[in-house]
């Protein structure tokens, strides 16, 4: 399903997210009843939305809120970024990092979970598992923390987004982009060596031809 | 590691929807945790179910087995010559590229060499052979250590067993070698250079051939690159550049604590251009644009189109635009298709100016060991294939490098003055253990010698106290910023010269045998080096503590001898210009400098039993020199012998030097220099290298008999 504008890549359309949102807006009571409907689009509930048009991300933030249930969404999108989430500042090296995975790992493994929770924690321990994999490789964390300096927190829908290699997609850019690069090469081709050209080269192109000429 | 094993297939059948499985394998590295294989199961179906379609198979088969024995290559068996690709299809050269690939990967599992680089560029090297007609058309290799694949192409395919050993292969391209090497490359960021000085020759000489250069993102990091760009924009005679970017521009890209970002602005420049989404809409206007223009409308065209293009692409194009190179990319280098048609397109193209094509590559593809690991198997000894583990000989003993490294950090925490610069050699030159001690005293310029020399004089100027790590042999390009920007100001940088000497498999081109001679002419320098790791540890605290003046030592490539370390890797200052005397003996005195002392003590071991003893003396410093110890060697010895493992001009001379201005040569004595001889001594194992050389312990005892007359003694020493 490719909508126009947006990327086939779930999560990722970071078209949408190009307004100004600063900070996720707070739900004081996420049991209470609120009605979304003028200033919809730029919900929290936003963060975690798949790719899907406007009118249902609308329709899944209204309901997710009226639902009044504390859904991962509502948790991942209640403002944790993964810094948080791994409890080490926004400047942690990767000794940090790692150090903070490790411990988180192991307390949130499904298999040492309280019995009853298991699914809880196992929910956190991929939360923790994706934090991590995002901020230990440079480039994506690169990335993250540019998202994350303009406000938005994507959140566990929205892992491919960071995935240094983005697919077929972008080589499919690339193909068109040296296409056009390669046309432009031949249309260059044709007028390069007029008169006009006084390069070095130009002059050796010209006295080639025109010897090959005389011959 | 039952992971892995499910990765293997990704790699077989790469050209359809590998991504996916190219995610999951990278992925599955990070699931330390057996927990949730959220990806296994849908890799274990897709390995199931794919099934190799019809034909022989390369042999990296479906379950990535990996071969002790030569796997078998039935497509690469029947190409000698580039010419015999010829007539190949697109399908074809996929598979040839497989067959390439696992043939590599086989040949350096047996010699060791360079691995990681060579399979970034297998589809690059088909691609290239297959379009253009070596050896006409000529085709360089940047540094030459990705030159694999187009050996194997170039007719010597069965010599690859030889590869970096005695009388065989060189590691790099050579001209000697083969005509299909057009030029000799070892160091980094010639290649533009060369290739516009060939094109340049084909102009004048009438010639019609194509000349296509291949440099890597991190050769691009040196100055040369953007000269020779500078001078090709002004000339615009016809050239291909090939950039091969794969983000690896220090070796190894990586410190020991897991995966760096390139140094540098170019590299960020480079990742800009590579994704450029935002802007595609605007592109498609203006693709929309131009072709409402479009028809007969050509140079209208052609301005909406590089205006258009000038905006989408960022401001690394335009880089390479400003310079005079029509930008072309980035482009897909792991898919043949895509190469060959825009190579074809440039070949055909009748005048082009110097055209740059900016080609993105994946280190180690293709073998999931070298592509997981952090140094992506840049340089490997012999491994098993299948395991990917190496085979490290167990030392008993750390090499220099390691001894250095750990000297230089125990000055670092005493003083915190100290700061080191290398030029991408963070593994080489042992200052990635500098930088994890010290993140922010540890700098790493890029492949730019000739800029880390200047930047340590202003680090001085301010203070500091650097030390620059930089190769014996690599030093040679940075010569100029030594003389001017440091020894005639008299800053006191100090030079830490690793590799010097003869270093085996890497060859002449990397052989440290100058520096001696270069280092020890300036007038202001203190030249040292040390005889064993101890030493070394002494001398970089007498480097530290050298504050007026500049300062250099030399240490070999090679592993220590086994003495005992000073407490704590705290070494402690020698006087300057003082050597000392390890044996004392009558009638012949060997002078030795550097690890040289070593063979010494070895060819006075090995005269001894004809009962002549020898005196060995470690002199320490050739700059400036221990007269008194020359003066009293000369006068109490008949004979004389000064032995180093540089050329000419270098310990030796300045002992003669001395001596004849001391009138010490007015007597009796005979002074006989050993030095490297006056020719490049080929790649082979350091043994064999020695023995070429003349510097083997049997050599200096032969000489010590020689010059005594005892020339029986002599030849039965060396046989």
């Amino acid at each position: 399903m490719r909508c126009y504008g947006f990327t086939p890549i779930q999560g990722s359309d970071s078209r949408l997210f190009h307004l100004p949102t600063t900070r996720l807006i707070n739900i004081p009571n996420s049991n209470s009843r609120f009605s979304f409907s003028h200033s919809s689009f730029f919900t929290s509930k936003l963060v975690s939305a798949t790719c899907m048009p406007p009118v249902s991300l609308r329709t899944t933030a209204r309901a997710a809120v009226n639902d009044g249930l504390m859904t991962e969404e509502a948790a991942a999108a209640s403002g944790l970024s993964f810094y948080e989430l791994l409890g080490i500042p926004e400047s942690g090296s990767l000794v940090d990092i790692k150090q903070a995975y490790k411990q988180l790992a192991r307390k949130y493994h499904p298999d040492v979970s309280p019995p009853g929770r298991a699914e809880e924690y196992t929910k956190r321990f991929i939360r923790v598992q994706e934090a991590y994999e995002i901020l230990s490789d440079p480039g994506r964390r690169a990335l993250y923390d540019r998202d994350l300096a303009k406000g938005l927190h994507l959140a566990f829908s929205a892992r491919r987004q960071y995935q240094s290699n983005e697919g077929m997609e972008e080589r499919g850019e690339w193909k068109n982009r040296w296409q056009a690069q390669l046309s432009g090469l031949k249309r260059r081709s044709m007028n390069k060596d007029a008169d006009g050209n006084l390069s070095w080269g130009a002059r050796m192109r010209r006295q080639r031809d025109e010897l090959a000429n005389e011959l | 590691m039952a992971l892995s094993a499910f990765s293997f297939p990704a790699h077989v059948n790469w050209a359809t929807a590998s991504d996916a499985q190219k995610s999951s394998s990278f992925s599955s590295h990070f699931l330390t945790w057996g927990g949730t294989n959220l990806l296994c199961p849908s890799q274990h179906k897709l390995n199931q179910v794919r099934k190799r379609s019809g034909g022989a198979c390369a042999s990296l088969s479906e379950m990535g087995d990996y071969h002790s024995q030569r796997p078998t290559t039935p497509l690469l068996d029947t190409i000698n010559y580039p010419i015999h690709m010829k007539n190949l299809s697109i399908k074809e050269l996929k598979q040839l590229a497989d067959e390439i690939r696992s043939d590599v990967i086989f040949n350096v599992s047996k010699t060791g060499g360079h691995l990681g680089s060579s399979l970034g560029v297998v589809e690059l090297t088909v691609a290239l052979h297959y379009v253009f007609n070596a050896p006409q058309d000529k085709i360089l290799w940047d540094v030459g250590h990705q030159s694999y694949p187009h050996k194997i192409l170039t007719g010597r395919r069965d010599k690859m067993h030889t590869i970096r050993q005695t009388n065989g292969l060189s590691g790099f391209t050579k001209r000697s070698e083969s005509e299909f090497d057009c030029f000799g490359t070892g160091h980094s960021s010639t290649t533009i250079s060369a290739g516009l000085g060939m094109a340049v020759g084909r102009d004048l000489k009438g010639r019609k051939n194509n000349v296509v250069a291949v440099i890597g993102d991190g050769a691009m990091t040196a100055g040369q690159a953007y000269e020779a760009m500078n001078n090709a924009g002004y000339l615009d005679s016809d050239m291909i550049v090939i950039l091969n970017d794969n983000k690896q521009v220090s070796l190894p890209t990586a410190t020991l604590d897991g995966p760096i970002p390139p140094v540098g602005a170019l590299s960020s420049a480079l990742s800009r251009l590579q994704s450029n989404r935002p802007l595609r809409e605007l592109r498609e206007v203006a693709k929309g644009v131009a072709k409402q223009i479009g028809g007969p409308m050509h140079e209208l065209a052609a301005k909406v189109d590089e205006y258009a293009r000038g905006m989408i692409s960022g401001s690394g194009s335009t880089l390479f635009e400003e310079l005079g190179l029509y930008y072309i990319g980035p482009v897909d280098g792991h898919n043949i298709d895509d190469l060959t048609a825009i190579l074809k397109e440039v070949k055909s193209t009748k005048t082009t100016g110097p055209v740059l094509i900016h080609v993105v590559t994946e280190k180690g593809r293709g073998y999931p060991y070298a592509e997981k690991a952090a140094d992506k198997y840049h340089g490997v000894a012999k491994f098993d294939p299948a395991t990917g583990k190496q085979f490290k000989a167990k030392a008993l003993t750390q090499s220099y490098t390691t001894y250095f490294a750990e000297a230089l950090i125990a000055e670092a925490e005493v003083d915190k003055d100290i700061v080191a610069i290398h030029a991408a050699m963070g593994g080489g030159t042992g200052m990635n253990l500098f930088l994890r001690r010290f993140p922010t005293r540890c700098f790493d310029v890029g492949i730019a010698e000739q800029h880390a020399v200047t930047f340590a004089a202003g680090l001085a100027c301010e203070g500091l106290k650097p030390f620059c790590a930089i190769y014996s042999s690599f030093m040679q390009r940075a010569y100029d910023q030594v003389v001017h920007d440091v020894d005639l100001q008299k800053l006191p940088v100090r030079f830490a010269m690793d590799r010097a000497g003869l270093v085996g498999a890497d060859g002449p081109t990397h052989c440290g045998s100058f520096d001696v001679t270069f280092m020890a002419c300036l007038p202001n320098m203190v030249v040292m080096a040390p005889s064993d790791e101890a030493e070394l540890f002494h001398m970089v605290a007498t480097a530290a503590a050298i504050d007026d003046r500049p300062s250099c030592f030399r240490y070999p490539r090679g592993n220590g001898i086994g003495v005992q370390l000073p407490p704590g890797n705290k070494g402690i200052p020698i006087e300057v210009g003082k050597g000392k005397t390890l044996i004392e003996g009558e009638r012949v005195a060997l002078l030795g400098y550097g690890t040289a002392v070593q063979s010494c003590l070895a060819a006075a071991s090995l005269v001894q039993s004809h009962g002549l003893r020898l005196t060995v003396a470690d002199a320490r410093f050739c700059k400036p020199l221990d007269r008194a110890l020359i003066r009293s060697l000369a006068k109490s010895h008949e004979v004389l012998i000064t032995v180093e493992e540089g050329s000419i001009g270098g310990f030796g001379s300045h002992v003669a030097q001395f001596m004849a201005l001391d009138g010490l040569l007015d007597g009796k004595l005979k002074w006989r220099p050993l030095v490297l001889p006056d020719r490049y001594i080929d790649h082979g194992s350091p043994a064999d290298q020695l023995a070429e050389a003349g510097l083997t312990p049997s050599h200096i005892a032969a000489t010590v008999f020689n010059i005594l007359g005892q020339t029986r003694e002599a030849l039965e020493i060396m046989s």
